[in-house]
């Protein structure tokens, strides 16, 4: 494949001109995909947990903001960004989700332009058509957190690290762009730690390739990094106590590791289709073989996104096992440019014939994905705390208790709830209150369930985010009450309700036993 | 004649694969070999043991691949001293006599001092008509013609003859279509200035590679064999003696009874028996000779059976296991070089086994999760950078697949050594053959079948499970391979067109 420069040479210039005006259509074309994606299909979903939490941080000043967010074990500079958002565009969800959208719509070009720097305008513009119809960026593109404003510090980082690997002389811009992505990207998410990571191991392996005095500039913009990191490090460790308002994680499995890489392919399944897609990993052999092809060699590029996926998820994997479980495909996020560059190289070194099949059978088959991902209400990650909300305002009365569990899955409940009667959770928590949320007692249970409920005719139970005492709270009800009905909203969503006094007038009754079973 | 595949010639000679790389490599074989062997549960006993024994063999190519290209050690060119004569025998059996001047000719023109030209005309041994042209052509040429009319022993026989016709030192032996560079025996001669080295070897590089799929092809296997396995083979003094483009000490060959008659591969196992005498062999790692590669796939499979054949007897009639005389390094690389014609067994197995779960719903194990393609992919791709990185970046798929999809003639090659049956040294054709070459790829397009048929089976029976998604995979892999080979049945392959670019890049590379 011919590189830009060379195409540039060899083409007149009016052409190269209107050559010019083309590739900016295309990626015009494919930054307004996402935009149509999120306006038809996404971006007026229920509010999901995760971004209940955005939304309840930033809510508040920049110092609460602060606070909330370092005991959250995330870095604030998409806060502070949603928080000034949110003052311009006003407080629903869909704006709210706007911010993403444009983080990530405006990555596109700018992934195109670090494809053409690694490769060449074709190898380029398939990644980035990839990456325009991806079902997982589309996914995170609509969702109030931090995931595009992190890929987007992770994209330009790159292409200002891979200027720095080609450029002679090294310009100061490309310099002053690589520390400034840098030191914005490390308060965009822990794992930026990750990318520069892989970028020390590219540069010990290919560090004679760099132009002379890189290492001295390299230490120089490590330490204002370092420097820029400091207080925040200082900051949290003084706060001191980190997570309690996230779902447990738990180790993951291999299942897990390949689950990730397939999410960035073909985004969020139910468990039928991700074990059809895993299945299928033999192919990735044949894939493998195609490539095999006479050539110059591995570009130096390639080794770089080949250590940046391979090691940031292998290391995430390893740590997940042996210190903590951090290993989760979002957070991986910063991975998926690098692998659909890798991808778009190694189809570029295909014969053209075997080429054309395979980009248009990828193209068809991530969209086919994107497709179930929004259409299929099986997707996991599809949260209708909206219409659990719905409903509870719907049937609760004055006389009636609600219960949330698990305790933090009140957040994105209480944002649609509009009932009088207050939102109680087990185990017993207070949201306002500095501190974690206490740990489920079986021993307990009796007597919170009790204290809620005292006088209550009914009770409301929202269970979801199982943190592995789902089964034994609902055992209790359904041991002590008689239930009443039950409503699955979403994956691992459902609310139930109970009966709790035999002395009410039927009339009081919402609904009997013989309209619900 | 356009060329659109033209190699750096000298490309594939050049690279060294890192040494990290090696021991990553074999560290990533042995672990999934272990995790595969003990880690999971069996299913079925006798489709475990099958699986096991393939993977077995996997591990030993790949280990040996390691042991023989771990480090490189190319001769140095001995300079000063007295140059030997050489008597240059150029075979001769049935080929075209356009072809046969071509070398002569260009065999005349070596820069060298003291050397003679032999035609050693097989064809009334072999029936072959043009005998008599090729007679008259040596007289024009000025070139002696040695024409045998005792039968007998097919090529070796030939050059057996031409040695006790012929008295030079040392014997430099050519095929009728390669044709020496005019340096040939001037960097090849003077290794013998060492009095125990027995041979010299030079690459077999085919200058018809770009004419259509299957030259470039069979050219794309032979490059990982003269590139990187040939130079390891040297410093471990385990060359293997090729047939052609070679130059062997007269003293040395005769010691051994001169070249064996009694195998279809007599250069393979002459080179062995020379070992076994503690002959040294040298690999010049330089294109020195230029011949022509098969042109058709009925061609191209009478050669690999003849040398499947000839490889398949050095298991079963000279193991060099057995055999005294031999370094244990040499008898490492010849049960290696040998083995890797067993090849055929295993792709037999590894094609059947998702075909046997398909119509029985049998495993050979039982695997749930995925850590075992955590250990397989691994394994899997290092192996392949590693090839990929020991011959520069020559490795292709269309070799690999024509590797692996000449299976059905490696078995049967098989089945003939296993029965010492005889088979005839045919001579490989120098033009193209016209015909249906279906029937030899009879068995892959069956293969395609039974997996379609197998498919509907498993599916009736038990659904979409993740099991026959797997296996439909692992079938779909096979046939992905045997693809090209099923190809290159088909009627006149051109090479296809390259973009215009690459056509431009490669136009500008220097022919010498």
């Amino acid at each position: 494949m011919r590189s830009l420069e060379q195409t540039v040479k060899l083409v007149p210039p009016q052409a190269r001109i209107s050559q010019r005006i083309s590739d900016w259509l295309a990626i015009g074309a494919c930054m307004a995909f996402p935009i149509a994606v999120s306006l038809f299909f996404l971006l007026n979903q229920s509010l999901r947990l995760d971004e209940s939490q955005s939304l309840w941080q930033t809510s508040r000043g920049f110092m609460d903001i602060l606070s909330t967010v370092a005991t959250d074990v995330h870095v604030p500079l998409y806060h502070f960004l949603l928080h000034v958002w949110r003052l311009f565009v006003g407080d629903t969800v869909p704006f709210d989700r706007m911010l993403s959208l444009v983080l990530f719509v405006s990555s596109i070009p700018v992934f195109y332009v670090l494809g053409v720097r690694a490769y060449d305008r074709d190898t380029a513009f398939f990644a980035t058509f990839l990456f325009s119809i991806s079902p997982f960026m589309n996914w995170y593109a609509n969702e109030i957190r931090m995931y595009t404003l992190f890929t987007l510090l992770v994209i330009i980082n790159q292409y200002f690290f891979l200027r720095l690997f080609r450029e002679r002389p090294q310009s100061d811009h490309a310099w002053a762009g690589y520390a400034l992505s840098a030191l914005f990207g490390i308060y965009s998410h822990y794992f930026f730690f990750l990318n520069l990571g892989a970028q020390i191991i590219f540069y010990a392996i290919y560090r004679k390739l760099f132009a002379q005095g890189s290492l001295a500039r390299f230490a120089f913009c490590a330490s204002l990094v370092i420097a820029a990191f400091a207080p925040w490090v200082l900051f949290v460790i003084h706060i001191g106590q980190f997570g309690f308002q996230q779902p447990l994680l738990g180790k993951p499995s291999f299942v897990d590791f390949f689950n990730a890489f397939g999410q960035f392919i073909f985004g969020f399944h139910d468990d039928a289709i991700n074990t059809f897609i895993l299945s299928l990993w033999p192919l990735l052999v044949l894939l493998g073989l195609f490539s095999l092809r006479r050539s110059a060699g591995t570009k130096p590029e390639t080794v770089f996104f080949l250590i940046v996926v391979a090691c940031s998820a292998g290391i995430a994997f390893v740590a997940s096992i042996l210190v903590s479980p951090i290993f989760v495909s979002r957070y991986l996020i910063f991975l998926l440019p690098s692998l659909y560059l890798i991808l778009a190289n190694l189809f570029s070194l295909y014969p053209p014939g075997m080429r054309a099949i395979v980009q248009t059978s990828a193209i068809c088959l991530v969209l086919l994905s994107l497709g179930a991902e929004i259409w299929s209400s099986a997707t996991p990650v599809k949260e209708n705390y909206r219409e659990a909300a719905t409903y509870l305002n719907a049937h609760v009365t004055p006389q009636d208790s609600v219960i949330v569990s698990a305790p933090f899955t009140i957040y994105p409940i209480q944002y649609y709830y509009k009932g009088s009667v207050p939102l109680a959770t087990i185990p017993q928590w207070n949201q306002y209150a500095y501190g974690p949320i206490p740990a489920f007692n079986a021993a307990e249970l009796a007597q919170q369930v009790n204290s809620i409920t005292a006088g209550s005719q009914n009770v409301y139970v929202v269970l979801s985010y199982d943190q592995g005492y789902e089964k034994a709270l609902k055992d209790y009800f359904e041991s002590h009450y008689q239930l009443l009905d039950s409503e699955n909203f979403s994956n691992d969503l459902s609310v139930y309700a109970y009966r709790l006094r035999y002395n009410t007038p039927l009339s009081a009754i919402p609904f009997t036993a013989a309209t619900k079973h | 004649m356009h060329r659109f595949h033209e190699p750096v010639r000298e490309d594939f000679l050049k690279a060294e694969a890192p040494k990290w790389l090696l021991v990553l490599n074999a560290a990533l074989a042995l672990t999934y070999f272990l995790v595969l062997a003990f880690l999971f549960p069996i299913g079925n006993w006798l489709l475990f043991s099958l699986l096991i024994f393939g993977e077995v063999f996997h591990i030993w190519q790949v280990l040996t691949f390691i042991f023989t290209i771990w480090d490189v050690k190319d001769p140095v060119l001995p300079l000063g001293g007295e140059d030997l004569g050489v008597d240059v025998f150029i075979t001769v059996a049935g080929e075209p006599l356009a072809i046969v001047e071509k070398t002569v000719t260009t065999a005349l023109l070596m820069r060298y001092p003291d050397f003679k030209v032999h035609i050693l005309n097989d064809g009334l041994i072999a029936a072959k008509e043009q005998w008599r042209e090729i007679r008259t052509m040596a007289k024009r040429l000025g070139v002696h013609c040695i024409t045998r009319v005792t039968r007998g022993g097919a090529k070796a026989g030939n050059i057996n003859n031409a040695l006790s016709l012929s008295k030079k030192p040392l014997v430099a032996i050519l095929d009728a279509d390669h044709m020496p560079h005019a340096d040939f025996l001037a960097k090849t001669a003077p290794y013998f200035r060492e009095q125990r080295v027995g041979f010299v070897q030079t690459p077999q590089f085919y200058k018809n590679h770009a004419d259509n799929y299957i030259t470039s092809s069979s050219w794309e296997q032979q490059e990982i064999f003269f590139g990187p396995i040939c130079r390891g083979k040297n410093r471990l003094n385990a060359v293997t003696m090729c047939g052609t483009n070679m130059l062997i000490r007269r003293e040395a060959l005769l010691s051994v009874g001169g070249m064996c008659r009694d195998s279809i591969a007599e250069d393979f196992v002459t080179g062995l028996l020379m070992h076994a005498r503690g002959y040294k062999s040298v690999y010049v790692p330089e294109v020195l000779a230029e011949g022509l590669a098969t042109e058709d796939l009925s061609t191209y499979s009478k050669q690999q059976f003849r040398w499947a054949r000839g490889a398949l007897d050095v298991i079963f009639r000279w193991n060099p296991l057995f055999m005294g005389g031999l370094s244990w390094a040499q008898k490492i690389q010849y049960l290696s070089s040998a083995s890797f014609y067993l090849s055929g067994v295993i792709v037999l197995i590894d094609a059947l086994l998702p075909v046997i779960y398909f119509y029985t719903g049998l495993l050979p194990v039982r695997v749930s999760g995925m850590f075992l393609t955590a250990v397989f992919l691994p394994y899997f791709f290092s192996t392949l950078y590693t090839i990929v990185r020991a011959s520069n970046f020559t490795f292709t798929f269309p070799s690999l697949c024509f590797s692996m999809g000449s299976f059905t003639v490696h078995l049967r090659a098989l089945y003939a050594a296993m029965t010492f049956s005889k088979s005839d040294f045919g001579i490989t054709e120098k033009m193209r053959q016209n015909g249906n070459f279906f029937p030899l790829v009879a068995v892959h397009i069956c293969y395609v079948a039974l997996v379609a048929l197998g498919l509907e089976c498993a599916f009736l029976r038990e659904g979409l499970s993740a099991s026959l998604i797997n296996n439909t995979a692992w079938a779909l892999l096979n046939i992905g391979v045997f693809m090209p080979f099923i190809y290159a049945a088909l009627p006149e392959k051109k090479v296809p067109q390259e973009s215009e670019a690459t056509a431009v890049r490669i136009e500008t590379y220097a022919l010498p």
